[in-house]
């Protein structure tokens, strides 16, 4: 079999592994480069664990060959913030509720994150279908919508803080 | 067993490799039904050839009051484009019915319609709008109604190891026509139609100039209510002939007994509800 | 009332920082150096003999380091449920099932596993085992399976395919109280087979070092009881067998009390074999088809009542499917029967119930546990009932709920309910007062409103073996590390039990940290099931931290020279309490209250002052629970389309009476979550079979749970009706938002529609015939 060099951007680092034609990303990202934030719940894309976002929309990195993401900007949750600084919606996704056992928070939060860079003014709609593809089992949503609407609300605040610093 | 994946940056190249494939390497587009397909064994691939890098794949153009769905084009490209869904708006709706927002971000439009399956939501809302598939292979482009890219159930009429399907193409709705697309599913997102119904009306004041039809998964891919057709040219806009349409359409459906999801009795009792429906919609669209 | 620091505030969970970084570890991300990986060769038949098993060409493939069968693994049975070391006396549990067998009883029945070098290398070798089965006779309906026709699926002293023994359970006199009725209704319920579908499927890592000893980190919700499982599985003492989470497991909801499924059994047979450790991850359908499921069956209501509407006798029988190895098909039905009859007050009752084998996926332990299955019959009853007695039905639910010190039933007391407030707030959530009057003549979709109430239990006991041990440790800081065997399934559990801990000793929550689901670094417990972990479990950590508290304030009495009882803690400070000391004597040096210099001690300094003379304050809590009853009333407000079927849920108003609650934030999230699954049993969820009893929803995307698109609004309303037993008045929480769910959608689609369907999930498909046969009658 021919092993191929995968050469792509990962949470913002240029990345290099050696894969195989049938890898898929989501084994690439934790066996091979043990990023096991991405977690895989059932390896078809049914249940969006594995949600990872790849140039700019969120995907499941177990039905994307690790080959298209030659080139691709791929981001997982390792990425998007830590206890040094964590994302508001890593901030309101703790502080509302919205985690439970945890085994749906990254790709939730993922899929959250590809809507919110892109809206952060979402309607309760927008909310549910972006995240409509990542199961949770433990919460009924509920908290999970709420978070993403606080975590909306805060990264609005940033940005008219942004602005306004630009200003002066 | 596969071997290699490559990523062709032009239609000419993708073409060249699955010639000098013969039969070993095929198409790839967003893959969320075909490689969940050859893990079960039931495709095979020694080289897989991915087109969504080919740059005029991913565009969704009109011109000439034609709109053309490049082969990579997303179902959420399209579910958000603005032009389809003014233009094409059973397409959009179609597209924003597939699986999950992840499904919807990899998984293409004329992919769906290559994988053949009976209740595919897209290839129901092109068949309604009177698409045509552009087919290249190396003997040139092919074009081929939707309706008729079905070989059977689950088999397409284009061997993707042989050929490649580019887009598909359809005349936009002009003012006094629209379109709609309904659909009966368990839950409201990952899952496969019961029954879904698309329509494309063109009014002419309050007449009925033409309808199109498409139903499914009532045969092996959408099927076309050519006798509810029939009957509504010239009929004359009003609920009753509606109805009247909606339950005539039912007779041409052919639906299985499904212990997923639903049994024919009861998707043939449903039908001629999402057909009036989709009508409706479409009628709507269509005076405003 | 007192007010709390740490107790009933909405801390932030403790674990939310590495689940919301992706730094948490789940057994699904668990690897060891030389690993390898476990796959599973699954029967495709539901019934067979396994004549010869061949897996040389297994073995000679490159990779492959072992191949174990039911030749070369422990013929020693035992039951896959906590329930073999947890089976009450005089009871005896049912061992039904070996690791491997030669006769495979349901489809996706284990026959033999792989351990390769990787995944893939597993599935190539699963593929070159050569199995011969001789097909026997199936049946696939627990009615059916008690039949003299019927495969014998296993021999059973009770009667044919009966596992266990018959549950009855009196109470008055049943002919009586239904001879003395004015109004009587009997009902037929049938009910399906529902599936945990938590987010981690089933998986464990098993090491065997070089000494013996054994090392499993899995899934499970209950270490010590699995270890006891293991140990009598491979005949190695307790104290050589280790289990853990490591330490998050992805949730539960039942599905792995006890092993996880076979995961820990076959990675420990595997890692055996290969003298390697041995990755076991179950696929999503191996979890759908080889892992418990709730029971499906069918449940028989006999309601009597006095012409004003008190309830006066209840009969019911629940004949549940076992599937094809017991599991906790011997509890289950007693636990539908006790929680079907604790509701209302009713002076004569009887219930009998047990289940029956079938060749399908073994039934075990689900959220709710028998209760959902008696309360969606009991409550579409209890409706009839206001209907045919001319009666709202919240006011005879009012009328009939049980009162705190009623006689009924269970073997523990009713000791507090706050039922009607449950009631009374979920009625003003929902608008009762709109109920028949939201739907105008001609309207295809039709809206309606109904209730349901339930209650559950708040731990096992005296159904199961059930007691907890911790331990709370005072460090040589002042820091204070909490060691309690139960796992965080994600219910909470290592947030909820140190708030106790912080609030008992007067410390700030974040100088405790706690050891939890680990058989070696802490005491016994039976783990997290049964909605037990804060109210059984946290009664065993107050007892910790109060016997920690005790030895400090002795020490600090001597070293303040005061009475212990003139001491109090706060923000890790002891000091003097009482009218001489405070603010206003602050440094005048005059009102001491003892004979020291001082008013006040650091724990810090106290513990590094005791450590310095050989001591440490070791708090020991051993418990064994009383019960107590949760309560909780659900009102739905449902959308009919009559031209199709549908049926939407718009709202469920949820008001759970669950004592004092320690962290309101996750007791709301445990009846959001709890709602939304309910939601799910009653319009969608159900695993079919097919003639050859295939599973025919097998993967989430066939399995129809909700999605975020699907949920209505919820509104989830907490009761705080505190119990004396509980620890702060705490109840449980972890099973009820499901119990009342069915029923009140039911209800509400009568309501709406005038249908009564007996039969859930109320699919489209059903709702729609069932309209049909109401036009054709109309």
């Amino acid at each position: 079999m021919t092993t191929k060099l995968l050469k792509f951007t990962l949470n913002g680092e240029m990345t290099e592994v050696a894969v195989s034609p049938s890898d898929m990303l989501v084994d690439v990202i934790r066996d091979r480069l043990n990023l096991i934030g991405t977690k895989k719940g059932c390896g078809k894309g049914e249940c969006g664990a594995c949600t990872v976002i790849m140039n700019g929309e969120a995907v499941n990195s177990c039905l994307v060959p690790a080959m298209k993401a030659m080139g691709a900007a791929v981001e997982t949750i390792e990425g998007i913030g830590g206890p040094e600084k964590f994302h508001p919606l890593q901030e309101s996704f703790m502080d509302l509720g919205a985690i439970q056992c945890g085994f749906c928070t990254p790709g939730m939060i993922m899929s959250s994150k590809a809507l919110l860079d892109k809206n952060v003014n979402p309607t309760s709609e927008e909310v549910r279908e972006a995240i409509a593809g990542n199961i949770c089992r433990c919460t009924g949503y509920v908290k999970i919508e709420e978070a993403v609407f606080a975590a909306a609300k805060k990264m609005r605040e940033n940005q008219i803080g942004r602005d306004r610093n630009e200003q002066f | 067993m596969l071997q290699d994946y490559l990523l062709p940056e032009s239609v000419a190249d993708a073409i060249e490799v699955l010639k000098s494939g013969n039969g070993q390497a095929r198409i790839i587009a967003g893959g969320t039904d075909l490689l969940l397909d050859i893990a079960d064994g039931k495709k095979e691939a020694v080289c897989l050839v991915d087109i969504t890098r080919i740059p005029e794949l991913k565009k969704i153009t009109l011109e000439d009051g034609v709109i053309r769905v490049g082969a990579a084009v997303t179902h959420n490209q399209a579910a958000k484009s603005e032009l389809i869904n003014e233009k094409a708006f059973a397409l959009a709706q179609a597209a924003r019915s597939v699986g999950s927002l992840q499904i919807r971000n990899s998984g293409t439009v004329v992919g769906n319609v290559v994988n053949a399956q009976p209740a595919a939501d897209t290839a129901v809302a092109l068949v309604a709008l009177g698409a045509v598939a552009e087919i290249a292979s190396p003997g040139g482009v092919d074009l081929v109604p939707v309706e008729k890219m079905y070989a059977g159930i689950g088999k397409s009429a284009v061997d993707s190891t042989a050929r490649l399907v580019t887009g598909v193409k359809f005349p936009a709705r002009s003012k006094n026509q629209g379109s709609a697309f309904v659909r009966l599913a368990q839950r409201r997102a990952l899952a496969l139609p019961m029954l879904n119904v698309a329509v494309m009306v063109s009014l002419e004041e309050d007449r009925f100039q033409w309808v199109r039809i498409a139903m499914a998964p009532v045969g092996p891919g959408p099927v076309r209510a050519t006798g509810a057709e029939e009957f509504l040219r010239g009929a004359a806009v009003d609920p009753e002939v509606i109805k009247k349409a909606a339950r005539e359409a039912a007779v041409q459906a052919d639906p299985r007994d499904s212990a997923l999801r639903g049994s024919r009795e009861y998707r043939l009792a449903v039908l001629p509800v999402l057909v009036r429906r989709a009508l409706e919609m479409a009628v709507a669209q269509a005076k405003r | 009332m007192s007010s709390f620091n740490v107790v009933g505030q909405n801390v932030r969970r403790l674990d939310a920082v590495e689940k919301a970084s992706g730094t948490a570890v789940f057994s699904t991300d668990f690897k060891l150096p030389g690993m390898l990986y476990g796959k599973v060769l699954r029967s495709p038949y539901p019934h067979a003999r396994i004549v010869n098993i061949d897996t040389s060409g297994a073995e000679k493939l490159p990779g492959v380091k072992a191949v174990a069968t039911h030749k070369n693994t422990p013929r020693e049975k035992f039951n896959t449920s906590a329930t073999m070391t947890f089976t009450v006396p005089t009871y005896e549990p049912v061992l039904d099932q070996y690791i491997f067998d030669n006769v495979v009883r349901y489809v996706g029945d284990e026959v033999a596993a792989v351990a390769a070098v990787s995944e893939q290398v597993a599935e190539e070798a699963l593929k070159l085992i050569r199995v011969e089965y001789e097909p026997l006779p199936a049946v696939f309906d627990p009615l059916e399976a008690m039949s003299p026709e019927a495969p014998v699926i296993h021999e059973c002293a009770t009667g044919k395919n009966i596992p266990g023994e018959i549950i009855r359970i009196p109470f008055g006199d049943i002919e009586k109280g239904l001879a003395e009725s004015d109004v009587i209704i009997e009902e037929h319920f049938k009910v399906p087979v529902q599936k945990q579908v938590q987010m981690e499927t089933q998986a464990a890592v098993a090491q065997v070092g070089a000494d013996g000893k054994i090392t499993v980190w899995s899934t499970t919700q209950t270490p010590h009881p699995s270890r006891m499982i293991l140990s009598k599985v491979f005949g190695v003492p307790h104290s050589k067998i280790r289990v853990l989470n490591p330490p998050y497991v992805g949730g539960g909801f039942g599905v792995r009390i006890g092993l996880s499924a076979k995961a820990e059994p076959i990675a420990v047979a595997l890692a055996m074999l290969a003298r390697k450790p041995v990755k076991v991850v179950y696929s999503r359908k191996e979890d759908f088809i080889a892992s418990d499921t709730r029971h499906g069956g069918y449940v028989t209501v006999k309601l009597g009542a006095r012409k004003d509407g008190a309830f006066h006798a209840i009969q019911m029988k629940g004949i549940l499917n076992a599937g094809a190895y017991c599991s906790f098909s011997c509890e289950t039905p007693g636990v539908l029967g006790a929680m079907g009859l604790a509701v209302y007050r009713i002076p004569h009752q009887y219930y009998y119930g047990h289940s029956v084998y079938t060749n399908t996926t073994p039934s075990g332990a689900m959220r709710g546990f028998g209760n959902p299955q008696a309360m969606f019959a009991i409550e579409s009853v209890v409706d009839m009932m206001a209907e045919k007695l001319g009666m709202d039905p919240l006011e005879l639910r009012l009328k009939n709920i049980m009162r705190v010190g009623d006689p009924w039933c269970l073997p523990y007391k009713c000791s507090s309910t706050g039922l009607a407030q449950c009631i009374e707030r979920g009625a003003r959530s929902i608008g009762w007062e709109r109920r028949g009057k939201l739907n105008r003549p001609g309207d295809k979709k039709l809206r309606g409103i109904g209730m349901g109430v339930g209650t559950h239990v708040s731990n096992a006991w005296p159904f199961c073996v059930d007691y907890d041990n911790a331990y709370v440790t005072i460090q040589q800081d002042g820091s204070v590390h909490l060691a309690a065997g139960v796992p965080d399934i994600g219910t909470g559990t290592s947030t909820t039990l140190p708030q106790f801990v912080a609030e008992v000793l007067g410390v700030r929550l974040d100088q405790v940290s706690m050891a939890f689901a680990d058989t070696l670094t802490t005491p016994f417990d039976i783990g997290s099931h049964a909605s037990r972990t804060c109210y059984a479990a946290g009664t065993a950590v107050v007892a910790a931290a109060r016997d920690a508290r005790k030895q400090i304030l002795d020490y600090a009495a001597d070293f303040l020279k005061v009475a212990p009882e003139g001491l109090d803690i706060k923000d890790s400070v002891i000091y003097v309490t009482g009218p001489n000391v405070g603010a206003e004597c602050a440094g005048t040096g005059v009102c001491r209250a003892g004979g020291g210099e001082r008013t006040s001690v650091t724990l810090k300094e106290l513990a590094y002052h005791a450590h310095l003379r050989n001591k440490q304050f070791i708090g020991v809590g051993r418990i064994v629970p009383d019960n107590a009853p949760p309560w909780h009333a659900h009102f739905a407000e449902v959308e009919v389309d009559t031209e199709t079927g549908q049926v939407r849920v718009i709202k469920m108003a949820a008001a759970h009476d669950v004592g004092k609650a320690i962290n309101p934030g996750i007791v709301e999230g445990q009846i959001e979550g709890g709602v939304l699954m309910g939601v799910g049993y009653a319009l969608s969820e159900e695993i079919r079979y097919d003639e050859k009893g295939r599973q025919l929803q097998d993967s989430i995307h066939k399995y129809m749970l909700p999605t975020a698109e699907d949920r209505p609004e919820i509104d989830a309303i907490i009761v705080e009706a505190e119990d004396p037993t509980g620890p702060f008045g705490a109840k449980g929480v972890g099973e009820t938002g499901l119990v009342p769910t069915a029923g009140a959608v039911a209800n509400a689609v009568y309501n709406a529609a005038g249908i009564r369907l007996k039969e859930i999930p109320l699919t489209p498909e059903k709702v729609f015939r069932a309209l049909q046969e109401k036009r054709g009658e109309a």
